[in-house]
């Protein structure tokens, strides 16, 4: 690989947090593949690194990666982590957390810590920071609703009820905050729902399952989906490639199937369940009213559906990654179809483990 | 109008500000955390116009009535003392302390300022342990209780913080002196403390690290405990916590010399046990139908709390900041739960975290595979 136009060589050290995870396994993978040789992987002391083992022996990573055992919310860890490091690409979040504190410690102070810590060595190219479709309120997007990296962020996001797009959110500003106030380059990537083998769960987008029966609610929306690899080798390059200092990109696939198409080749490739269509219009007066109950009722129901999310999940957008195939030049290499083909059978595994 | 603060800005500070906004009559004027950013997030999401780092600072600027204490329970102590030497009433998450000797400084010092302190058991003013308490009050036992046994079960699989917990060997919850009972059981043990009459009745205790969490490399936590509470020629007591049991039960019962009750919190019913045996076989046959009566009467409360708007998760933690902040602005109205009860508690824990780690350690060193009582 050629790393003349890139921002860093070879040997510099760049540091992954989250490197167990999803996304960060394969980041990992890509970086080794580009030919990177000083890798650091930074774990958290409970994950399992079985998959990240893996891939730095088939990678012939041995010598090029080190793995550190750690927490982002200790100060005291986050400046060892990020020593001498040239670009930092941070994919450690609190996905999954329900508490908004939780997930706000887990995202937003962690961060905080990292580049306070990336300010204390001042030897940083690039920090490239994780963030989330969800951010986009995606209201008031009138221009044949296409979601790009220009929309609006949600003003209000603790009014949505979500603790991860709260804190997603959250993470952005203090991020671009500390590029303004201390020179941090930075580059915040969006992926859309980033799929695979290793997250069978089928997106809120197309969903969900809590009343009982699945009640599908996307329809024919095109779903925001990025295969794994994709995404990894987008954030990749987000960290490398010179000029692009405060930008944002989202990270969507080429054709994207429609949430009806996904739903029917998921029940037909890994299994049959039962599920009812909510026409958009319906999707939107329940939000309404559930809103509207939890607010009267002082949260008696938690505030987990209201007009806010519905825009951001289930009104019918279109996305664009035309801003990541310029700036970047990253195309996808592995084609929906044959993602999709990966990702089924995947499912249909776990699906017959389970 | 009452001025509250809240101080810890973690999950459980969440559930306070959401039952101090549906208490009319008080508004909270100042969040604190020792992390800025955790008390500027929780003052940005309730709406409240002054966050703070630094507790002194808090005190002197936003001058509170009541200061609610939601930090982990190494700091109840420090930040109590403080708040009530400013002269600010003081509401204390669960567990109260650290230790006995911590609480009964506290409770002191609260006596002799003149000042309203209360700990957090909000189970027991959810809407079912409310009805139990007025039937006892009203004689339905047909005397002292006699017996009773308190289930108090936690699921560790799954949940958000259990996964923090078992995956952080730093985490706080590790570092008090009961570990995870010290966390959660007080709920369960001050069920009983309520009933009980002497101030330091006996306590036997045994605990252990669960099979599960043996098999996952985990030695350091007891999740698996059984008490038995006695006093002296008078009421008994179990007390059982246990992460392997389901139904994961958060049940009471309480017998007396002439009737029972059973308060299930997990279905918010509370049963009325008869002590009366009906003739022959109509006791096979008429219970049943009684016990169907009451299950119906338990849905129509339920229901008409939910429709009221007054079914919340915590709503027991209404009540509670309720019936404290009533007693802060009327010196003659009680404390909703006494000095006593909240001592009582602490004396019981103490007892069960002293025998319990040395048993636990006993038993990592001599048993493989794990002990069975």
């Amino acid at each position: 690989m050629e790393f003349r136009d890139l921002i860093i060589d070879s040997s510099d050290p760049v540091l992954v947090t989250g490197a167990a995870g999803f996304v960060g396994t394969r980041v990992v993978e890509e970086l080794l593949a580009r030919g990177f040789r000083n890798v650091r992987c930074f774990v958290r002391p409970a994950s399992d690194t079985g998959k990240l083992e893996a891939i730095i022996g088939r990678c012939g990573g041995e010598g090029r990666v080190q793995v550190i055992k750690g927490n982002l919310l200790s100060r005291e860890d986050c400046i060892a982590a990020t020593r001498d490091v040239a670009v930092v690409y941070h994919l450690a979040a609190g996905r999954g957390e329900k508490a908004f504190a939780d997930a706000f410690m887990n995202s937003v102070v962690t961060t905080r810590n990292l580049l306070e810590a990336c300010v204390h060595h001042r030897c940083l190219k690039r920090f490239v920071s994780i963030s989330s479709f969800s951010v986009y309120s995606n209201q008031g997007v009138t221009r044949r609703r296409l979601l790009s990296e220009s929309c609006p962020i949600e003003k209000h996001p603790e009014l949505r009820g979500d603790a991860y797009s709260y804190a997603k959110v959250k993470q952005d500003e203090i991020v671009t905050e500390y590029g303004k106030k201390f020179g941090i380059p930075f580059v915040i990537v969006r992926p859309g729902f980033v799929y695979g083998p290793g997250n069978e769960g089928i997106t809120g987008r197309v969903g969900v399952g809590t009343f009982g029966i699945f009640l599908h609610l996307g329809g024919g929306n095109p779903i925001p989906f990025t295969y794994v690899d994709n995404c990894a080798e987008a954030v990749v390059l987000a960290g490398i490639k010179p000029g692009v200092d405060g930008e944002v990109f989202n990270v969507v696939d080429d054709d994207l199937p429609s949430s009806r198409r996904f739903l029917r080749l998921y029940k037909r490739k890994v299994r049959r369940f039962r599920s009812i269509y909510i026409p958009h219009g319906i999707s939107y007066l329940l939000c309404y009213l559930w809103e509207k109950y939890s607010d009267w009722s002082g949260g008696q129901l938690p505030p987990l559906f209201n007009r806010k999310t519905w825009h951001a999940y289930w009104k019918k957008t279109r996305y664009t990654n035309e801003k990541l195939k310029t700036r970047l030049g990253w195309t996808p290499k592995v084609p929906s179809t044959e993602a999709l083909n990966r990702h089924f059978e995947s499912c249909a595994k776990k699906s017959q483990h389970a | 109008m009452l001025n509250i603060a809240i101080v810890g800005c973690g999950k459980i500070a969440d559930s306070h500000a959401l039952q101090i906004q549906r208490i009319k009559g008080c508004r909270i004027v100042a969040v604190c955390d020792r992390e800025e950013l955790m008390a500027k997030q929780f003052s940005e999401r309730f709406r409240v116009q002054r966050y703070f780092s630094d507790l002194t600072e808090l005190l002197r600027q936003a001058g509170p009535d009541v200061v609610h204490i939601t930090t982990p329970p190494q700091g109840h102590f420090s930040i109590g003392k403080q708040c009530l030497e400013h002269g600010c009433h003081v509401y204390v998450e669960k567990p109260f302390t650290i230790d006995t000797r911590e609480a009964e400084e506290l409770l002191r010092l609260a006596e002799q300022k003149g000042l309203r302190i209360t700990a957090g058991h909000d189970d027991q003013f959810r809407h079912a342990a409310r009805r139990m308490r007025e039937l006892v009050r009203r004689g339905y036992l047909g005397g002292p209780p006699v017996h009773m046994e308190s289930y108090y079960c936690y699921e560790l699989g799954g949940s958000s913080y259990a996964k923090a917990l078992l995956g952080d060997k730093q985490h706080w919850v590790r570092r008090l002196p009961g570990g995870l009972l010290h966390n959660i059981i007080s709920h369960g043990i001050a069920r009983i403390a309520e009933f009980l009459t002497s101030d330091m009745p006996e306590v036997i205790a045994y605990g252990f690290v669960s099979p599960r969490l043996r098999k996952m490399g985990e030695e350091g936590i007891v999740d698996e405990l059984r008490v038995i509470i006695c006093e002296e020629e008078r009421a008994t007591a179990y007390f059982t916590f246990s992460s392997q049991m389901r139904p994961s039960l958060h049940q009471f019962r309480l017998y007396g010399s002439g009737n029972g009750l059973l308060l299930d919190q997990d279905n918010e019913t509370l049963i009325k046990l008869r002590g009366h045996r009906y003739k022959s076989y109509l006791e096979q046959f008429v219970p049943p139908i009684v016990f169907a009566g009451q299950y119906l009467r338990n849905l129509a409360a339920n229901v008409r709390s939910f429709l009221a708007a007054d079914f919340h998760s915590k709503s027991g933690m209404k009540y509670l900041i309720e019936s404290f902040y009533d007693c802060v602005r009327d010196p003659s109205v009680p404390l909703p739960i006494s000095h006593r009860e909240i001592l009582l508690t602490s004396r019981i824990m103490d007892a069960i975290f002293e025998q319990v780690y040395g048993c636990a350690e006993q038993s990592r060193r001599a048993c493989d595979p794990a002990p069975t009582i």
